[in-house]
């Protein structure tokens, strides 16, 4: 079974175990590691990535169910130079300790700052609840994330 | 039998399509609905070498409509898509709640309710209670025809079910009651619950439970009806504290199911304070506007 994807606005062709998950295809195959494989289980959040516009746990996804989605990793969100806002905002506030986590919440809450432009703190906890970090205490990734809000309130 | 044409993900484009993969395939092969059970196969140790029947381009599977008789919801319908539609139905809130709720927003984006309430080995399911609660019928297609079943009878034959149908669609009767789910969770988000609780109840016209319909999961290997309960409360006003009250003396009727999340005898001491939070809840909305 051949499955053709858009990885990053770029078509992929994978011919293996249609039942592969499709964080082992970026990894394996496509040699795309920012999409990390932590729990497996779709509780941690580190396998995020953008399938037809949805965050989703790539980790859960059989790739042959994927035939003709569009898929957008962490390695497509931005440039080296200008990195997208959720990026900016980790970057700015010095969040990232090991890393293992953050290709992940940048998936979910780019996303989500789409859908909500202002959110509340409780939202942006509620939002990110499927993204587990091992290494930090949160409230500073939370604070960042509101830097993009208000940011954004302030034209 | 030639099995050869079968990948080993079928992707099936109809009902049909579907139905006729399962019967050729028989055993070695299990239905695909959002995939987030069936993916962490290895994690269980489950090496099974099945095919996977994706239903997930059955887009008639997914669809939901609500009337004033009865809510209908496709069996590929995720627990967000349930969540959003059922959003502001006080009888349906069990399940709304139940949905959105859940693990966590991925999850539910990717969950359905069909895969939710066929996974027998998945006791902490939330939809199962609620859809007890709600006296949800499920309704099957097959080959040969279709059937419905209640939802206690289809749990009781669950485990050995043989896969010669699909449930298609959950059929719930809209009421005048008010529902409400509650849940219990080790961590305070994105865990499984170590026990959950469905209500649904009708109020008499001085204000006292006339009629009610609660259902726990998670507690025992299969999520049941928590008769005694329902019975005990009918003639009081529903307040948490005399639920909580009244839910300590009806524990009897469960056997708590030991587990590596948490003990069987903490499911049952949890339960009586889930039944004060349920009735909070419903305080809190509904009741609250109907007192
Ligand atoms: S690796 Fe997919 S959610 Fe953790
Ligand atoms: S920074 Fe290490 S897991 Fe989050």
């Amino acid at each position: 079974m051949t499955i053709t994807l858009t990885v990053n606005r770029e078509e992929r062709i994978f011919s293996g175990d249609p039942r592969t998950p499709l964080v082992d295809v970026l990894r394996d195959h496509l040699r795309m590691t920012g999409t990390k494989a932590v729990c497996r289980e779709g509780f941690c959040g580190a396998c995020m990535v953008h399938v037809d516009g949805a965050p989703m746990a790539s980790c859960l996804l059989p790739v042959g169910s994927l035939d003709g989605a569009a898929v957008n990793t962490i390695e497509g969100v931005a440039t080296r130079e200008h990195l997208n806002a959720v990026q900016q905002a980790f970057e700015d506030h010095d969040v990232v300790q090991c890393g293992m986590c953050f290709p992940g919440m940048v998936m979910t809450m780019s996303r989500f700052f789409q859908t909500n432009t202002s959110p509340d703190r409780d939202e942006i906890k509620a939002a990110m609840t499927g993204n587990i970090c091992r290494c930090t205490g949160y409230e500073r990734i939370i604070d960042a994330l509101m830097s993009i809000r208000t940011n954004e309130a302030t034209p | 039998m030639d099995i050869t044409p079968y990948p080993k993900l079928f992707l099936a484009n109809d009902l049909n399509e579907a139905l006729r993969a399962l019967r050729e395939l028989a055993d070695s092969a299990i239905p695909l609905a959002g995939a987030t059970w069936v993916m962490r196969a290895p994690l269980r140790c489950e090496t099974a070498d099945q095919t996977l029947i994706d239903l997930s381009r059955i887009e008639a599977l997914r669809t939901i409509n609500i009337d004033q008789q009865r809510a209908v919801i496709g069996a590929l319908a995720t627990h967000e898509q349930i969540a959003n539609a059922l959003n502001g139905y006080n009888d349906l809130a069990a399940l709304a709640q139940a949905a959105g709720h859940s693990a966590n927003p991925a999850i539910r984006r990717m969950a359905t309710i069909g895969g939710n309430i066929c996974t027998a080995e998945f006791a902490a399911a939330d939809l199962v209670p609620a859809l007890l609660a709600l006296d949800a019928r499920l309704e099957f297609e097959g080959l040969d025809g279709s059937r419905t079943q209640t939802m206690a009878a289809f749990l009781d034959g669950r485990a050995t079910r043989a896969h010669t149908d699909l449930v298609t669609r959950l059929i719930i009767p809209r009421t005048q009651r008010m529902s409400t789910h509650a849940r219990l969770t080790l961590r305070k988000a994105g865990d499984y619950p170590v026990a959950n609780l469905s209500v649904s109840i009708a109020l008499d016209a001085s204000g006292k439970i006339s009629a009610a319909t609660v259902a726990a999961g998670a507690v025992e290997a299969v999520a049941k009806r928590w008769t005694g309960f329902e019975e005990a409360i009918i003639g009081h006003a529903p307040s948490p504290e005399k639920m909580q009250m009244i839910a300590k003396t009806c524990l009897e009727e469960f056997d708590g199911r030991d587990a590596a999340d948490a003990p069987g005898w903490y499911r049952l001491r949890v339960l009586p304070g889930l039944a004060a939070d349920a009735f909070s809840t419903l305080q809190e909305t509904t009741l609250g506007r109907a007192m």
